[in-house]
């Protein structure tokens, strides 16, 4: 399933506007989400600018690859884990979370659908990475993909190479295991 | 005496108001938040710019690929 783009679009009016119109469409379309992707599965901002110049481009070197059976977002998505999931293994710094410890937190008293208070907007994007950084890359990536309305529970669990129904049941414990780091990041 | 005595309370009066706590944002779910999360964070410009420095090097045969996927 393809996205029809409007190749002229945006041709010299963006600020990919040097790339040829139909690719900038692209870029103009999924950086957002590629690039908050990135962000808060990294967790730095440098990294995330780097990590998402190297997705668009490793994209559109390999356009000749992509066979229109997934979205184009989907497509974006796959590149961009895969790229995130190599940088995190090849940095050796980022602190390892195994399941154990995410189970402590699955069994806290935090429910996934009580109401998330927060009286301070400012800081609130540090205490979300916090949150984030605190549960397993699994949980995280999940997190991430589902706070996306634009990708469905099937094409998250392609993206995960899992069933549907495990999504979900592991989504549960990952937004329950986010809510209660979260309180702590108070 | 009485005028510094007023501007005394006025200036009191504000120091009260910015003291005061604000009212609390709720998030129905983490999905919810991080979607305002989402939505407060802006794609660095240098980003493109950088692509499209970097898309120049990419051969005329390759690119011609995204051509015939939007005609």
């Amino acid at each position: 399933m393809n996205e029809p783009v409007e190749r002229e679009s945006v041709t010299g009016k963006t600020p990919a506007g040097g790339l040829a119109s139909g690719f900038a469409a692209i870029y103009d379309e999924h950086s957002h989400a590629i690039f908050y992707l990135a962000l808060r599965y990294l967790g730095d901002p440098e990294k995330a600018q780097d990590a998402t110049h190297d997705v668009f481009l490793k994209a559109f070197r390999k356009l000749d690859q992509f066979r229109g059976d997934a979205s184009v977002r989907t497509w974006l998505y796959r590149i961009a884990i895969n790229h995130c999931q190599n940088l995190c293994q090849s940095w050796h710094n980022r602190n390892v979370h195994s399941n154990a410890d995410d189970s402590v937190w699955e069994n806290s008293a935090a429910k996934t659908d009580s109401p998330l208070r927060v009286l301070e907007t400012k800081e609130l994007g540090q205490r979300i990475q916090k949150a984030l950084d605190a549960v397993s890359d699994e949980y995280r990536l999940l997190l991430l993909l589902v706070a996306d309305e634009e990708l469905s529970y099937e094409e998250i669990a392609t993206l995960v190479g899992q069933t549907g129904d495990a999504v979900r049941g592991k989504l549960h414990r990952a937004r329950k295991a986010f809510a209660a780091h979260f309180e702590k990041t108070v | 005496m009485k005028q510094q005595t007023k501007l005394t309370q006025k200036s009191e009066s504000v120091v009260e108001q910015h003291s005061q706590p604000q009212a609390a944002t709720e998030f129905g779910s983490s999905d919810e938040l991080l979607r305002f999360d989402a939505a407060q964070t802006t794609v660095p410009p240098e980003i493109a710019e950088r692509l499209k420095h970097s898309a120049t090097d990419i051969t005329p045969a390759k690119a011609g690929w995204f051509k015939r996927l939007f005609n």
